[in-house]
């Protein structure tokens, strides 16, 4: 059963790739129908798209973070090297 | 060129510091995650602009033009990190294509790992501190390459496989380099996250 599913439907490993490959180039339209059908019938395909959403929004959230933390403008140091530098032209 | 034009120009780009200094950092500090790159890019892009100050002539705006630099020093600045990527990141690369190889069976299909329940919990799990650490560092584990093209989709959104071309990712490969990094994040964060 799973080796005939796997020539109609997609292995898994197939399907986890599309799911990747739809968020930057568009899926044809056979690949379109074929995850459709294979995460209409694999537990674990559907709940691999929801866990790669999830690790794209932690994704999201530690850059942001990451960002806040040293974003408070450029420091007044670095403007002064900056300005420095410009004098030495 | 005479003193007076000199310094006229050297007038000129000390304002923009004061005026654009900021808003060129937070775009840096956005692009490459760290404070001493953003600080050196944009130090970089200010002398730039100063020695390049002849081209400059008003055609758009002092703010459009440093930006320009500015992006240019940023892919610069990945294309450097691309190359220095040594034969130990390769290596690395192997093992961990194959740790995503293992996680399915000799049809193609997942192998049960007895992890996926912990996905299903009922509070979101991006609340949960522990969590954000074992995430921070799965993300130090991945290899370099694959670390730096999956943090380039967020940080260039639809650009970002115009920067995979600069870095020689092509965009077949930029996609497949995403799938191995989410598997091997996925992997990770289970083995520690129970």
């Amino acid at each position: 059963m799973k080796k005939l599913m796997n020539i109609f439907l997609l292995s898994c490993k197939k399907a986890t790739e599309l799911i990747e490959k739809r968020e930057i180039l568009p899926l044809s339209t056979t690949e379109k129908v074929q995850l459709k059908l294979h995460t209409s019938m694999c537990n674990a395909c559907k709940a691999y798209e929801k866990q790669s959403k999830t690790i794209d929004e932690a994704l999201s959230e530690w850059l942001k973070k990451k960002e806040k933390k040293e974003d408070k403008g450029l420091s007044g140091q670095a403007k002064s090297n900056i300005i420095n530098k410009l004098k030495e032209n | 060129m005479d003193v007076s034009n000199t310094k006229n120009k050297y007038k000129t780009v000390e304002s923009w510091v004061d005026q654009f200094g900021d808003y060129l950092y937070s775009w840096a500090l956005y692009k490459t995650s760290s404070k001493e790159t953003a600080e050196d890019l944009v130090q970089e892009t200010f002398l730039s602009a100063f020695h390049s100050f002849d081209t400059f002539q008003n055609r758009s705006s002092p703010k459009t033009w440093l930006f320009s630099i500015l992006n240019n020093k940023i892919i610069d600045h990945y294309r450097k990190i691309a190359r220095s990527f040594s034969s130990i990141d390769t290596t690395n690369e192997k093992d961990s294509f194959q740790i995503t190889e293992s996680l399915f069976d000799k049809n193609q299909n997942w192998k049960p790992s007895g992890f996926e329940n912990i996905w299903e919990k009922e509070q979101n799990i991006l609340d949960d501190p522990e969590f954000t650490k074992i995430f921070d560092g799965c993300l130090k584990e991945l290899p370099s390459k694959w670390n730096l093209a999956i943090l380039t989709k967020y940080r260039f959104g639809k650009d970002a496989s115009e920067i995979c071309q600069e870095l020689d990712i092509s965009p077949s490969n930029y996609w497949q380099i995403i799938h191995r990094s989410k598997l091997l994040l996925k992997k990770c964060i289970e083995k520690h996250w129970m």
